[in-house]
């Protein structure tokens, strides 16, 4: 049989240092071949060193946890090692994949080592839902992480002043197409960009967001009445601001419904 | 230029609006002026009290349609409501004209020989000239008044929304703001360097009870400077560093008069650990976080949280972090206080709270130092 050797990952020092601290403590023999601080040095590590036993830590940066464990795969045997026990035990419930966790606790750590030693002297396949319990790891993962960047644009990037200003959509009142440059005009000001309203009208929420003459694209959350004027024309008025809008004949349609 | 409409931000067809503005009471209104004015003429009419009565109530239906009918008209050169009168003015000797013509068969010539006709004509056009512009006048007042209500109506709903989100920003405010993953992690550091016999330990645990205290949920948030804030994110940069030394730095550089101001407390730190999150986190190699405040030139205090991470995708969701934030600073500062983020050279996010010279009125002068 040959040595027992393992890989530590974890972005955090101190967690790698009290790992393998305590890893000594309850398998002398194990021999910590490589410590990691991503999942990318993980990998990296891993094929250097080809060690039998692989603790990951699920939250990494760059490539995370999760993305280590899929490289490495049937190669050795893979222990997460995770701080948020909820989905961790959501996402292993069923599999046959090993965890620890964070903060350690010393008897928790001494079954996942017995684990261990068990399956390196008869190995065993891994689990058939491998991929699986690992999509629904990283899920999980993304989940916590909040909501994803959705296919409409949050952000407009205008220059304002010296520096570039991050104005949330939300926030701005109408876009109007000056020749080159399409002015945006928003609660805190008005800034001139260059991306044309053409794309701007594709790139924005529809659901929020109508243009209503070749030129303007409104917030409809900021429209505070329609007036219908001769020839099937209209104007818009804004909620507290003065500028009222051209609506041509060809963009009615978008207020029809209202 | 109409303001009709104004009650209405949509586009009916005119007919439409035409049989809205017909209402019962306008009806009933006209109907009553008719009768009263047929039972006033009646003594110099020769005809019957009914026939009068029927040409008057001619007369009015005519000049009500009328009336609602200019009220689809938006005019640009003169204001809607003159129109509107004007319309009323024009039809009534031409509703008076229609209303003759079943008597003389429709031969206008025969109504002018007729001199009692004609008698009967003046009478009746010169009382409907009379009255019909003042009940136009009065209907448009009603309207305005109405539209008045409507405005105030919906004044009061918007205060109300504007009120309920401020409680939710607050509900959400108190529920935990202390994450699982956060925590468990900070706490697995303390215990590796308790567990090692680090000299560390100490101010480090010292830092995570800072961290604690301010963060638990709160019902009645004390008196709070900037100073204080600026205290707690220093309690949890320390944390960070400590669980990241090898990609983590930081500084804050705050002048002792503006730590010294009321602040909104969790504001900074919000901006501190989104900067965290979003900016250092997410890269191998992290990065650094500056935190400084300055007097702005026309007296308001601008407070910047500048990372130089990876900056902000253009679809990226605002956390409800930030979102929540910019409702807050609205209420603690007033129309004033706001976030303003900007990108950061040579790449990263700013991150920047702009606050009113003076602080509102709602906001209390802070004891330093004293925190429930």
């Amino acid at each position: 049989m040959t040595a027992a050797t393992a890989l530590i990952a974890d972005d955090e020092p101190l967690l790698r240092e009290r790992l393998r601290a305590h890893l000594a403590l309850l398998w002398p023999e194990l021999e910590i071949v490589a410590e990691a601080r991503n999942g990318r040095e993980a990998i990296e590590l891993f094929e250097t060193h080809l060690p039998r036993i692989a603790f990951l830590d699920v939250h990494m940066p760059g490539l995370n946890g999760i993305d280590a464990a899929r490289a490495i795969a049937r190669r050795a045997e893979l222990v997460f090692v995770t701080a948020h026990e909820h989905y961790a035990v959501q996402a292993f419930e069923h599999g046959e994949i090993d965890y620890v966790v964070k903060p350690f606790e010393e008897a928790r750590l001494a079954d996942s080592v017995t684990r261990l030693k068990s399956r390196l002297a008869a190995p065993q396949p891994l689990p058939s839902d491998f991929e699986a319990v690992l999509d629904r790891l990283a899920g999980e993962l993304k989940a916590r992480g909040g909501p994803e960047g959705r296919k409409y644009l949050q952000w407009i990037r205008a220059s304002v002043a010296s520096s570039v200003r991050l104005i949330p959509v939300e926030q701005i009142a109408f876009l109007r197409s000056d020749e080159k440059y399409t002015l945006v005009v928003w609660e805190g000001g008005e800034a001139l960009i260059r991306t044309p309203i053409r794309e701007l009208a594709e790139e924005l929420d529809p659901d929020t967001f109508a243009q209503i003459h070749r030129s303007v694209i409104v917030n409809l959350r900021q429209v505070a009445q329609v007036d219908r004027g001769f020839n099937d024309t209209a104007e818009v008025r804004l909620k507290n601001r003065r500028e009222v809008l051209p609506v041509s004949r060809s963009f009615l349609h978008v207020f029809r419904q209202m | 230029m109409s303001s009709a409409s104004a009650s209405a931000p949509v586009l009916r067809p005119a007919l439409q609006e035409i049989v809205g503005a017909l209402t019962w009471r306008r009806a009933a209104v006209a109907a009553l002026l008719a009768l009263g004015v047929a039972a006033l003429l009646n003594p110099v009419f020769s005809v019957s009290f009914w026939v009068l009565l029927g040409r008057m109530m001619f007369i009015a239906a005519l000049l009500l349609i009328t009336f609602a009918a200019a009220g689809t008209w938006h005019p640009r050169r003169i204001p809607p409501w003159l129109a509107q009168v004007l319309a009323v003015v024009i039809a009534a000797p031409i509703a008076t004209v229609l209303a003759y013509l079943p008597s003389v068969d429709g031969n206008v010539i025969e109504l002018l020989r007729h001199e009692g006709r004609v008698m009967g004509f003046v009478f009746i056009t010169a009382s409907v000239l009379f009255i019909a512009p003042l009940l136009a006048l009065g209907a448009l007042y009603r309207e305005r008044d109405a539209q008045a209500r409507a405005a105030q109506l919906g004044f009061a709903l918007e205060r109300s929304t504007l009120e309920k989100e401020a409680l939710d920003t607050r509900l959400k405010l108190l529920q935990a703001q202390i994450e699982p993953h956060f925590l468990f992690n900070t706490l697995a550091n303390v215990q590796a360097l308790v567990e090692s016999g680090s000299p560390q330990a100490a101010p480090v645990l010292k830092s995570l009870i800072a961290y604690l205290r301010a963060a638990m949920p709160r019902l009645h948030a004390g008196a709070s400077t900037l100073g204080d804030e600026i205290a707690l994110v220093r309690s949890y940069l320390e944390l960070m560093r400590m669980r990241m030394p090898d990609r983590l730095a930081f500084a804050i550089d705050v002048p002792a008069d503006i730590a010294a101001r009321a602040f909104l407390p969790m504001s900074v730190l919000t901006l501190v650990e989104n900067a965290v999150r979003h900016g250092i986190d997410p890269g191998e190699n992290g990065g650094r976080i500056d935190i400084s405040a300055r007097h702005e030139a026309d007296g308001s205090i601008r407070v910047i949280v500048a990372d130089s991470g990876a900056g902000m995708s253009p679809a990226a969701v605002p956390g409800t972090g930030l979102t929540n934030l910019e409702s807050r600073l609205r209420g603690f500062f007033g129309a004033a206080g706001r976030l303003e983020l900007h990108e950061a050279r040579p790449h990263g996010l700013s991150a920047e709270i702009v606050v009113p010279a003076s602080p509102a009125a709602g906001a209390q002068t802070a004891t330093p130092g004293a925190r429930p």
